[in-house]
């Protein structure tokens, strides 16, 4: 299909090194000359449907060396490239809804101490952020540097869990991980 | 979502930070034509690529190159750009107009190759946003698990499933508030025959028939015979005088009194405001009200079976007097009880039945005498078989001999029972040759409840054991099971007032607001609990708990005399009817 000669062919597994420092091998899938852009997915021969594979797509000036590997057949199928619009846009919106579910999780600026006592706490206990304090339950506070006397507001029973689990937690990242404070 | 779109730009979608929203698209550049017919023809979602991919020059590649890049939105990518730093986020554009700059959306930088951001990485997490890379920036980007070779073929409506499990917590979370102003449904151009489902005539009557339709359309014929399902209505010469006939009866049940709440409000009628009424006893489709759910215990379920045949025969004689029978049956259970050694059952009913009696002017059983009578008249010109005796009856007291005497005048019915006080009249085989048990006879049916089929061997049982006298001395005779009006019974003991007989003080306790007694507990253990269960009770009596508080009467001793049937400690067996 392409102009032949080239040394990006379609269809050619190559071996390359990038500038900034990344190896890998795959089979070329496309190579757009305007653009520069090269597409290599990892694995030889045409994916089946439903298979998958790991895609590049690398700037082709960004290759310090390459070598050729072997040659082989086109691994689009000309016929069978089909995209199903309806498909590919569900699937960004389910990815992007899982993302923001994700990203609640994440505290912005606070430290992975922090994060990792959040995410200790996640496992039982239903929190949230509010900026770099922990919620617990809408109403448990637990502040910075969230030791059990930082947990703060809602009521007694629920302090008193909050302050358990804190501790309990800490131990545990601790007995883990020494180096954390 | 998304009808198939030639041009693969997604709608409505806005625009990124002033940055045009510009996915793959292809029309609105206008430049580069080739490539438009290229996108028509890979873009074919799944109608399979109607190709005739026409191609410029080196448009091929660029085809390749757009492919996958479509193939990418909503995965997970990693963009490394010319500083080293990668970033990491859900792949939503890129620019093919140009030079393939890349929008990110959810996007974080993972790893900062930036002098500067060395050295705060570590510590600071920030808020993923979208993220726009120019061209310019790009080195690579790198994806994983992409289907190149297509997705899998969907499975019909419902593929999405792997990817669009929405959890109800996704749902419900609070982003991507977009709040839709909502327009009226317009029917669309070509939608000119929009029937409605609601188009009336001016009669009333819908001016579209359905099953001329179907027929129509698809040559379905309908196969529907109505008598299949109900009684061959006679359509003869005395149609009119039995529809008229029909909706008299038909009005006479609508229009009678009935102290059960749900008759009486389906039927218009004020029972007035029982503030225990709440909406669970109003309307719930379970039956709380101790009226039937008593007679379960009565019922000598394996007897049951037996002699329906005989019993019916006796019955059947004269329908229109049901009245008598229900009182015959009552009595005939008593009797029939002492005769049956193994029925503890109907022991019971015997010893429930007989407290009422002890009083005559108790009141309750008056009502429930009056209620059976009107439930007898009802069950005219049939065979019943689904009696229902109200719980009333059961208020027999012990040492009663014809119930039926005592209330059975009492307030008519709708159709008066023409009691010959003591005579049952002609086809009652006056002895024990009916040996039908109680439970079995039901030739009055008692419509009041019409739903009540599933308990109605429960009450008929309990009608039976109820109904009437519970002192009758076994002989007397089962034979008023006919339909006489009269509702006593010749041969039964006369009632003699027993002044020892303790009367009834409804308890409190002793309301029974529990749930009914499942349908299955017909037949009544003989281990009762001794406690007992309130004030005026006597020792044995008990409400077992097990029942949901039917108010049995269940007596322990089976060895008691056949004749009024006294409780040693007095005939308490009040019917807890509260």
């Amino acid at each position: 299909m392409e102009v032949g000669g080239e040394e990006f062919a379609i269809g050619v597994v190559i071996s390359a090194k990038t500038t900034l420092g990344e190896e890998f091998e795959g089979q070329i899938v496309a190579f757009d000359r305007p653009s520069n852009l090269l597409v290599i997915h990892e694995g030889v021969g045409r994916a089946e449907r439903g298979e998958r594979r790991n895609v590049r797509v690398l700037k082709a000036n960004y290759i310090r060396e390459f070598s050729v590997v072997s040659k082989g057949d086109d691994p689009l199928d000309p016929a069978g490239c089909m995209l199903d619009l309806d498909a590919i846009y569900a699937r960004e919106e389910a990815a992007l809804r899982q993302a923001e579910i994700d990203a609640e999780r994440i505290g912005v600026g606070v430290t992975p101490e922090a994060q990792s006592i959040f995410d200790a706490l996640s496992k039982t206990l239903p929190v949230q952020w509010d900026k770099t304090d922990i919620v617990v339950m809408k109403e448990v506070r637990v502040r910075s540097p969230y030791m059990p006397e930082n947990v703060s507001g809602g009521t007694a029973a629920a302090n008193e869990r909050v302050k358990k689990v804190i501790d309990f937690e800490r131990k545990r990242l601790h007995a883990r991980v020494p180096g954390l404070s | 979502m998304m009808s198939h779109q030639q041009h693969m730009a997604p709608p409505s979608r806005g625009s990124v930070n002033g940055f045009p929203h510009r996915k793959l698209e292809k029309e609105s550049s206008g430049r580069h034509d080739n490539k438009t017919n290229l996108v028509r023809s890979s873009s074919g979602g799944l109608s399979g690529a109607e190709n005739g991919i026409i191609l410029g020059h080196g448009s091929h590649s660029r085809d390749r190159l757009i492919y996958v890049l479509t193939q990418l939105i909503g995965h997970h990518v990693d963009v490394h750009v010319k500083n080293g730093s990668i970033i990491s986020g859900i792949f939503h554009a890129t620019n093919s107009d140009k030079d393939f700059g890349v929008v990110l959306k959810m996007a974080q930088v993972i790893k900062d190759g930036s002098p500067k951001g060395q050295r705060y990485a570590a510590d600071i997490i920030k808020k993923p946003e979208t993220m726009i890379l120019p061209a310019r920036e790009l080195v690579q980007v790198f994806a994983k698990d992409v289907a190149l070779g297509g997705d899998e073929l969907p499975k019909g409506p419902g593929h999405d499933k792997r990817k669009d499990l929405l959890i109800d917590s996704a749902i419900s979370r609070p982003h991507y508030l977009e709040e839709r102003e909502l327009e009226r449904w317009a029917p669309d151009e070509g939608d000119s025959e929009c029937i409605e489902l609601e188009k009336y005539d001016r009669k009333g009557n819908r001016s579209w028939d359905q099953f001329e339709t179907n027929a129509a359309l698809f040559g379905v014929k309908s196969t529907f015979n109505e008598e299949i399902y109900t009684t061959k209505l006679e359509r003869g010469p005395h149609m009119r005088e039995l529809e008229k006939h029909a909706s008299r009866i038909a009005r006479e049940i609508e229009g009678e009194d009935t102290k059960d709440i749900h008759l009486a409000e389906e039927r218009g009628l004020f029972l007035g405001d029982d503030l225990d009424h709440d909406e669970e006893i109003k309307y719930s489709a379970v039956r709380r009200d101790t009226d039937n759910s008593k007679y379960k215990s009565f019922t000598n379920v394996p007897s049951s079976t037996h002699h329906v045949g005989s019993f019916n025969r006796t019955v059947n004689i004269d329908p229109k007097d049901s009245l008598a029978c229900s009182s015959t049956m009552g009595e005939e259970s008593s009797s029939y009880t002492f005769d049956n050694t193994d029925s503890s059952a109907i022991t019971q009913a015997r010893n429930v039945s007989q407290p009422k009696f002890d009083d005559p002017s108790n009141k309750p059983f008056s009502v429930g005498e009056n209620r059976l009578d009107k439930k007898l008249s009802k069950d005219n010109n049939e065979n019943l078989d689904n009696r229902k005796l109200q719980p009333e009856n059961n208020q027999l007291s012990a040492g009663v001999r014809p119930l039926i005497s005592e209330g059975l005048d009492g307030p008519p019915s709708s159709s008066q029972p023409s009691s010959s006080g003591q005579g049952f009249k002609s086809p009652e085989t006056p002895d024990s040759t009916i040996s039908v048990k109680p439970s079995v006879m039901e030739p009055m049916t008692s419509s009041r409840r019409p739903g009540s089929s599933t308990s109605s061997t429960s009450e008929r049982i309990a009608a039976n054991s109820v109904a009437s006298t519970p002192g009758l001395s076994p002989s007397s005779s089962i034979g008023s099971l006919t339909s006489e009006k009269s509702t006593l019974n010749p041969n039964a003991k006369e009632f003699k007032l027993n002044p020892n007989a303790k009367s009834f003080t409804p308890s409190v306790s002793l309301r029974p607001p529990n749930p009914p007694a499942s349908d299955a507990s017909y037949y009544y253990p003989n281990n009762m609990p001794a406690a007992p269960l309130g004030p005026g009770l006597p020792v044995g009596m008990t409400f077992p708990p097990a029942y949901g508080g039917q108010p049995v009467m269940y007596n322990p001793q089976p060895g008691t005399p056949p004749q009024g049937y006294m409780h040693p400690a007095g005939p308490q067996v009040r019917k807890l009817y509260l």
